[in-house]
């Protein structure tokens, strides 16, 4: 159990999906402009996670591993994600139009969004049993909220500070990007 | 082998599980038959200038408010009659394409002298920010692409020779993206019945002084609205420039013949009659 709590704390702070192994970037400054649709982004990130970790895990030590061709491991990985974000939105757009709409153009951005491989890789390379890469997967999820929800917070202020003129937008987008990842290095070797 | 086969089958077992769910999945959801059904009809190429964030986005904004078809038209839609039928019958209102479709159209037959060598980043809106752009005239086209860049029907291509942007009527679908992007504001949106166009935008009353036009820049001599029989030419005293009135225009090319810049094209042959290319 105490593993499991190593494993959630870990992925979700200390070694952070965006801010310290710089995955997933590309929503991270590109959706960040806004509270609300940052974390709609987070929460639909962290529910693909979970059903993509479940899916590979299960691809790979029922297929991968057992005909020993773990080295397709990329491709099989996006191919599997990708189907399976297609199904879950197809689905989705058919019995429940609220959730749908709610998901919005989130669910078809991330299907190929390298956190959610760089997840299950993870959780290949460190040999995690099922429960663990649930884990895992939700730790990354959370962690990743966690980030967009702040880095959106701030850029909500900063839209109102009176930042140079060569400063606005971007560079102090990234600025922000930087101290924010500085700040999570504190959480290194806690555990 | 094995590897082989097993992917296949991890393909395939993908595929059969989307068309599975494609298929045999109810369609629980109701209310939005005509959302789809308005769906297929619009292009689908989600290009967003409708101000939508996709094509089913505005199929359901559609489906509420049928008026807003005219208040932010998908040009898209409209080049296309046979889709128009179909938008018309789904929505039930009656539309005038020629009345809302759009051409764009570059104010420029690129004769303009290049008066200093540029080599920085290979973008307008960069040379436009060096002495006004590297060319005579304050209002030519640079032709470093940044109208074609948008495009997403590759209707603009860069000719070589002359190193301006051509517009292909044919595909151009009035999107609009590329008119924001000149940064010499070269770049309008004319009606599709539009017949003459004026292929320069030097108008005296911005002049620069010590920036000339060039030798098939317009130079208000309004031989053309002489030449015209029709009464469809007009000054335009605010603007310094001739107008054209598109609905007593009979395309009898007077004005053309009689421009001696050769500045006045018609814009449904403008591939055939093109300045730049006669030469």
């Amino acid at each position: 159990m105490s593993e499991l709590i190593v494993i959630l704390l870990s992925m979700a702070l200390i070694n952070n999906i965006i801010l310290v192994r710089y995955l997933g970037l590309c929503p991270f400054l590109g959706v960040s402009r806004e509270l609300k649709p940052s974390f709609s982004m987070g929460m639909a990130v962290t529910f693909v996670m979970l059903v993509a970790s479940l899916a590979t895990w299960v691809i790979n030590h029922y297929v991968l591993i057992r005909f020993n061709i773990e080295y397709m491991y990329i491709i099989v990985f996006i191919l599997v994600i990708a189907s399976l974000v297609q199904v879950i939105e197809l689905f989705i757009k058919k019995t429940n139009f609220a959730l749908y709409s709610a998901f919005g153009i989130y669910l078809p951005l991330i299907t190929t969004n390298c956190a959610v491989l760089g997840v299950t890789i993870i959780n290949m390379m460190e040999n995690y049993t099922l429960l663990a890469s649930l884990v895992s997967a939700l730790g990354s999820g959370l962690g990743f909220t966690l980030v967009m929800a702040v880095m959106a917070g701030i850029r909500e202020k900063l839209d109102l500070a009176d930042a140079p003129k060569s400063m606005r937008g971007a560079p102090v987008a990234l600025i922000t990007a930087t101290l924010l990842g500085l700040a999570f290095f504190g959480f290194s070797g806690i555990v | 082998m094995t590897h082989i086969a097993a992917l296949a089958g991890i393909a395939l077992a993908c595929g059969l599980i989307i068309y599975l769910v494609f298929v045999k999945v109810p369609q629980k959801v109701k209310g939005l038959e005509k959302t789809e059904q308005i769906n297929a009809i619009l292009p689908g190429a989600n290009c967003g200038a409708c101000g939508q964030p996709g094509c089913f986005a505005y199929a359901q904004a559609l489906s509420q408010q049928p008026d807003l078809v005219t208040r932010s038209p998908c040009s898209m839609t409209l080049n296309d009659p046979e889709r128009v039928a179909q938008l018309e019958k789904a929505l039930g209102v009656t539309l005038d394409a020629s009345e809302l479709s759009r051409k764009a159209v570059i104010h420029c037959a690129g004769n303009s002298e290049v008066i200093c060598e540029y080599s920085g980043a290979m973008t307008c809106k960069a040379a436009a920010q060096i002495l006004g752009g590297y060319k005579r005239c304050p209002y030519a086209c640079m032709g470093l692409g940044d109208c074609a860049a948008v495009c997403p029907q590759d209707a603009i291509s860069i000719d070589p020779d002359k190193n301006i942007a051509l517009v292909d009527q044919s595909r151009c679908t009035g999107c609009g993206l590329c008119v924001a992007e000149c940064p010499h504001n070269l770049i309008e949106l004319v009606p599709a019945g539009t017949k003459i166009v004026l292929l320069c935008s030097y108008r005296p009353l911005r002049d620069i002084p010590g920036r000339e036009k060039c030798e098939l820049g317009c130079i208000r001599c309004r031989k053309c609205l002489k030449a015209c029989e029709h009464d469809a030419m007009e000054w335009n005293k605010e603007q310094g420039i001739v107008q054209i009135i598109q609905d007593k225009c009979t395309q009898c090319h007077k004005c053309i013949e009689a421009c001696e810049r050769r500045g006045l094209i018609d814009l449904s042959k403008a591939h055939e009659e093109d300045p730049v290319r006669a030469e």
